[in-house]
C-alpha cells in the first residue's frame, strides 16, 4: 500500500506548499495521492469551493450594483468592463513593444518584416471593410427601426403643432376684434385684459404638450440600441490596429533608426565628394561643416532608443524598481542600526526618541521633505551627471528613465519602511536566548564571531518578520508617493487616469487597483518564503 | 586539587532586599574525581554549576581552578547546560564544529572534521550527524550537547542536571554512556542531579546541598563501590543499598526541617476515609452496583 517514491514526491510537494504559505492547496494534493479522500473533499469544499463561491458572489454583486451609481466619470464599471480595460492597456503595451522592435530592426530582416505586416494590413483592411459594412447596416437598421418608432409620435406632434398654430391665429384675431371694440367704447377694457390672460394660459399649455412629445422623440433618438455602439467600437478597434500596422511599417522604413542613420551618412558622403571637388573657399567650408555634423548625427541616430510611451506594464516595472531601491535603502540602514540597538542599551536609549517621534509621521510629509532636500542636489536634473549616466542610451538602466522624482519617491519608501525593520531587528537581537550567549562565553567567541555565528542567526526570523512588514508598508507608501510626486509608476498611472477623465478612466483606475493588490500579494509571499527559510523552529519544517 | 570553592556566597537583589542563593559553600574536587551534588529543585544547584564554569561570580569567597582564580568562562571548564543550548539553526555536526573550531584553531579542515566525527561517534549520534536540533529527540539533543562539551577536551566536565529532562529508559542509556566516557578519559567530573540512584550509580562522592535560600554543602557521602558498576547487579550490592537509604533519609529530613522552619501554616485536612469498592459477592463486573459493606 505504501509507496515510498510516491510518498516522497507527495511530501516534497506538501513541503513546498507549506513553505510558500499556500496552505489552501494542501487538501487537493493529498486528494491526488488518495489520502483520506473523504476528509480532503470536505476540506476542499469548505476551504476552497466556498471561498470561490463567495468571491463570485462579490463579483456578481459588483456587476449588478455598479452601473446603478452614476458618477461624473460615468457609471461604475462592471468587472467585464474592467477586464476589457486591462486587455486594452495590455494591448497598448504590446503595440509599444512591436513598434520598438520595428524601430530597432536592421538589415534584411526589415524587408521581410515589411512584407509580413503589409499582408497583415491587407487582411485587416478586408476585415475592417466587412466590419464597417456590418456596422453601417446595423446602424441603418437601427435607424429605420427608430424612425418607425418615431414616425407615429412625429405625426401626432405635427398635427398638434398645426392645430395649435391655427388656434393661436384664431385667438389673435378675436383679441384684435375685441381691441377694436374697446377703442370704439363698445366693450370694457377689463374684458380685453382677461381675454389676453386666458389666451396666454391656453397657448402655454399647448406649448407644454408639444414639448413633452418632443422629449419623447429625443429620448428614442439619443438611446440607439447597444449593438450599434458595439459594432462601431469593434470597427474602430480594428481601424486602430490598421493604424498601428501602418505605423510599424513606417518604423521599419523611413522611421527606422538605421535608415535614418544611413540617410544622414549618404548626406555626409555627398558632402565629402563635394568637398573634394569644390574650388570655392566658402563652399568648402560649408561642405566640411555639413560632413562633420551629418556624421555625428548619423552616429547618434544609429544608437538611438525607441521613445516608448508609458504603458501599464512599464509603469509596473518602474514601481517595482522604485520600491526595491527604497526597500534596500531601508534594509541598509535598519538592519545595522537595529543590531546596534539590540546589542547596546545606550544606543537603544539614544534612538528610542527618534524612532518614537518619526515613526508616526505621514508618508506625504516625508515626500515633501525629500522633494525639497533631493531637489536641492539636482538643480538641473537634465544635465546632472548621475542622470546623464543612468539614462544614457547605452546603459540598460535607461529603460527605467530615472529622474529626481523617482529618487525622492524611493527615499520616502525607505524612510517609511525603515521603522518596522529597525524595531524588529532590535527586538530579535535583544531577545536572544541567554543560553546561546552562555555558549558564546564558554567558547570565548570574539565580538565578531559572536555577532555573526550566534546573534544574527538567532535573530533572523524576527528580522525577516520585520522586513516583511516593511516591504508591505513600502509598497503601499510608494503608490501614494508616485501619485503625489508624478514619479512614473502605478501611482502616477492612477493619477493620470483620474485627471484624464475619459470614458475608460474609471475602469483603468480599477485595473491599477488590482495590479497593485496582486503585486503586493506576491511581494508578501516572497517575504514569507524567505522568512520560513531562515526560521529554525519546528513550524517551519513539515 | 582540581577545583576548589572557598567560602563562596552568591545572592541577588539590592542590599535591602537580598536573596542569598548560596552561603559559605566549600568544596574541593580532586583530579579525576566524579563528584555528584544532590539537592532539591530551587536550592541553587544551577548557580553552583555556573560558579564552577565561570558564568557567575561569587560575591564573597573565591573559586579556583588548579590554584588559579576563575575569572571568565572558557573551554577548559566544560559545562554542559541543563537545557541542551544547541544552536537551533545548525546541524549536530555544525554545532560541534563551531565549538571545536574555536578551541582547536590550528587544526586543518580535515583534522577538524575527523575530530568532530570522533565525538559524534562517541555519543553514538552518527546517524543524526546532519540533522538540526528540532529534528532530534530529547536524548539525542542531550548527547549532541555532551559531544559538543567533550569535543572541547575540557579539563573538568561540569554537568548541570544532564539527564533530568529525559525519560527513564533514555536516562539509563546516557548514564552508562557518560560513565564509559569518564572511565575511558578519566576526567574530573562535577555533576548536579536530583536523583539519588543516579548519584550513587555514577559518582565517587556525593555532596548534598541544603535547602535554599542560603543553601550550603553538607558533609559528603563517599561511595566505595568499585568501577565498572553494573546497574543490574548494583541493586543487590549492600553498600549501594545502605547509601541509598542513608541519602534518602537525609534528604527527607532536610525537606521536613525546611517545612518546619518555614512560617507557612499547615492546613488541616478533612477527616475522610476512602470508600471500599470491593463487591461483597458475585462477579466483580462493572454492571454490579457498588454497595457499602454492612
Amino acid at each position: 500500500m505504501a509507496n515510498p517514491t510516491k510518498d516522497k514526491i507527495k511530501y516534497s510537494i506538501l513541503k513546498v506548499i507549506d513553505v510558500s504559505g499556500f496552505k489552501v492547496l494542501d487538501p487537493p494534493v493529498r486528494l491526488l495521492f488518495k489520502e483520506e479522500p473523504q476528509k480532503q473533499i470536505r476540506d476542499i469544499s469548505r476551504y476552497m469551493l466556498l471561498p470561490i463561491v463567495f468571491v463570485f458572489a462579490c463579483l456578481a454583486a459588483w456587476t449588478v450594483l455598479g452601473p446603478n451609481h452614476k458618477t461624473k466619470s460615468g457609471e461604475v464599471p462592471t468587472p467585464t468592463r474592467v477586464w476589457d480595460a486591462w486587455k486594452d492597456s495590455y494591448r497598448f503595451h504590446e503595440k509599444e513593444s512591436e513598434k520598438e522592435q520595428a524601430f530597432m530592426t536592421t538589415g534584411e530582416d526589415r524587408g521581410a518584416e515589411v512584407e509580413k505586416i503589409e499582408a497583415l494590413i491587407q487582411k485587416q483592411e478586408g476585415e475592417y471593410a466587412a466590419l464597417e459594412a456590418d456596422s453601417q447596416s446595423i446602424a441603418a437598421q437601427a435607424k429605420e427601426k427608430m424612425e418607425s418608432e418615431i414616425a407615429p409620435i412625429k405625426a401626432e406632434y405635427d398635427e398638434l403643432k398645426a392645430l395649435s398654430f391655427s388656434q393661436k391665429k384664431e385667438r389673435k384675431s378675436a383679441e384684435e376684434a375685441l381691441a377694436q371694440k374697446v377703442a370704439n367704447k363698445t366693450a370694457e377694457p377689463q374684458q380685453l385684459v382677461t381675454l389676453i390672460k386666458e389666451n396666454g394660459i391656453k397657448s402655454e399649455s399647448e406649448k407644454e404638450e408639444l414639448k413633452l412629445i418632443k422629449t419623447k422623440i429625443d429620448l428614442i433618438r439619443s438611446n440607439p440600441p447597444k449593438e450599434v455602439k458595439a459594432a462601431q467600437l469593434a470597427a474602430n478597434k480594428l481601424a486602430d490596429e490598421i493604424q498601428h500596422s501602418k505605423k510599424r511599417i513606417d518604423y521599419l522604413t523611413s522611421g527606422n533608426r538605421e535608415v535614418k542613420g544611413d540617410t544622414l551618412l549618404a548626406k555626409a558622403a555627398d558632402a565629402s565628394t563635394q568637398l573634394n571637388t569644390t574650388t570655392d573657399g566658402g563652399e568648402a567650408y560649408k561642405q566640411a561643416k555639413s560632413l562633420v555634423s551629418n556624421t555625428e548625427k548619423a552616429e547618434k541616430t544609429k544608437g538611438q532608443q525607441y521613445p516608448r510611451s508609458a504603458s501599464i506594464v512599464w509603469q509596473t516595472y518602474r514601481s517595482l524598481i522604485t520600491v526595491i531601491i527604497g526597500f534596500s535603502l531601508a534594509c541598509l540602514v535598519a538592519i545595522p542600526l537595529g543590531i546596534m540597538c539590540g546589542l547596546n542599551r545606550i544606543v537603544m536609549a539614544c534612538l528610542t526618541p527618534i524612532i518614537s517621534i518619526f515613526r508616526p509621521v505621514s508618508p506625504v510629509v516625508w515626500l515633501l521633505i525629500f522633494q525639497i532636500i533631493i531637489g536641492a542636489f539636482f538643480p538641473d536634473p537634465e544635465k546632472h551627471p548621475l542622470f546623464l549616466f543612468l539614462n544614457d542610451q547605452a546603459n540598460p538602466l535607461s529603460y527605467f528613465q530615472t529622474n529626481p522624482a523617482m529618487i525622492f519617491s524611493a527615499c520616502t519608501v525607505a524612510v517609511c519602511a525603515l521603522w518596522p525593520a529597525l524595531v524588529n531587528t532590535a527586538l530579535g537581537v535583544s531577545s536572544i536566548d541567554p543560553d546561546h550567549l552562555n555558549v558564546a562565553k564558554v567558547l570565548r567567541l570574539g565580538f565578531w564571531s559572536r555577532l555573526f555565528k550566534i546573534i544574527i542567526p538567532s535573530s533572523l526570523p524576527l528580522v525577516f518578520a520585520g522586513l516583511r512588514i516593511s516591504l508591505g508598508v513600502g509598497w503601499m507608501v510608494l503608490i501614494a508617493a508616485e501619485a503625489l510626486s508624478s514619479s512614473d509608476g502605478l501611482g502616477k498611472f492612477v493619477w493620470d487616469e483620474y485627471q484624464n477623465g475619459s470614458s475608460q478612466s474609471f475602469a483603468n483606475i480599477i485595473v491599477a487597483c488590482f495590479v497593485v493588490g496582486i503585486i503586493g500579494f506576491f511581494l508578501d509571499r516572497v517575504m514569507i518564503v524567505l522568512q520560513r527559510l531562515v526560521s529554525f523552529d519546528e513550524s517551519a519544517s513539515l | 586539587m582540581s577545583v576548589e570553592l572557598k567560602d563562596v556566597s552568591v545572592g541577588f537583589g539590592t542590599p535591602s532586599n537580598r536573596y542569598e542563593v548560596l552561603k559559605d559553600v566549600n568544596l574541593k574536587v580532586e583530579e579525576n574525581e566524579f563528584v555528584s551534588i544532590i539537592g532539591f529543585s530551587g536550592s541553587g544547584k544551577s548557580t553552583l554549576m555556573n560558579l564552577l564554569a565561570g558564568l557567575v561570580f561569587p560575591d564573597k569567597g573565591e573559586v579556583t581552578f588548579k590554584g588559579e582564580k576563575v575569572k571568565a568562562a572558557g573551554p577548559k571548564l566544560g559545562i554542559m547546560f541543563q537545557n541542551y543550548s544547541l544552536l537551533p539553526w545548525l546541524t549536530t555536526y555544525e554545532n560541534i564544529e563551531l565549538a571545536a573550531a574555536q578551541v582547536f584553531k590550528d587544526l586543518s579542515k580535515k583534522e577538524l572534521t575527523e575530530h568532530v566525527d570522533r565525538y559524534i561517534e562517541m555519543v553514538s549520534l552518527t546517524p543524526a550527524r546532519d540533522r538540526k536540533p528540532h529534528e532530534l529527540s530529547g536524548g539525542m539533543r542531550q548527547r549532541a550537547s555532551l559531544a559538543r562539551t567533550l569535543s572541547l577536551q575540557p579539563e573538568i566536565l561540569i554537568l548541570d542536571e544532564p539527564l533530568s529532562a529525559l525519560d527513564a529508559l533514555t536516562r539509563g542509556d546516557l548514564q552508562e554512556e557518560i560513565l564509559n566516557i569518564w572511565e575511558a578519559e578519566r576526567k574530573t567530573v562535577v555533576m548536579v542531579t536530583n536523583d539519588v540512584d543516579e548519584a550513587v550509580l555514577m559518582s565517587n562522592r556525593i555532596v548534598p546541598l541544603t535547602m535554599g535560600p542560603s543553601a550550603t554543602l553538607d558533609t559528603p557521602f563517599a561511595v566505595d563501590i568499585e568501577y565498572p558498576r553494573n546497574r543490574h547487579t548494583l541493586n543487590d550490592h549492600p553498600e549501594y543499598k545502605r547509601l541509598k537509604t542513608e541519602i534518602t533519609t537525609y534528604l527527607i529530613n532536610l525537606n521536613q526541617e525546611d517545612k518546619k522552619g518555614s512560617s507557612m501554616d499547615s492546613y488541616s485536612m478533612p477527616d475522610v476515609m476512602p470508600k471500599n469498592f470491593t463487591p461483597i459477592s458475585g462477579r466483580p463486573t462493572l454492571r454490579n452496583k457498588f454497595t457499602q459493606p454492612h
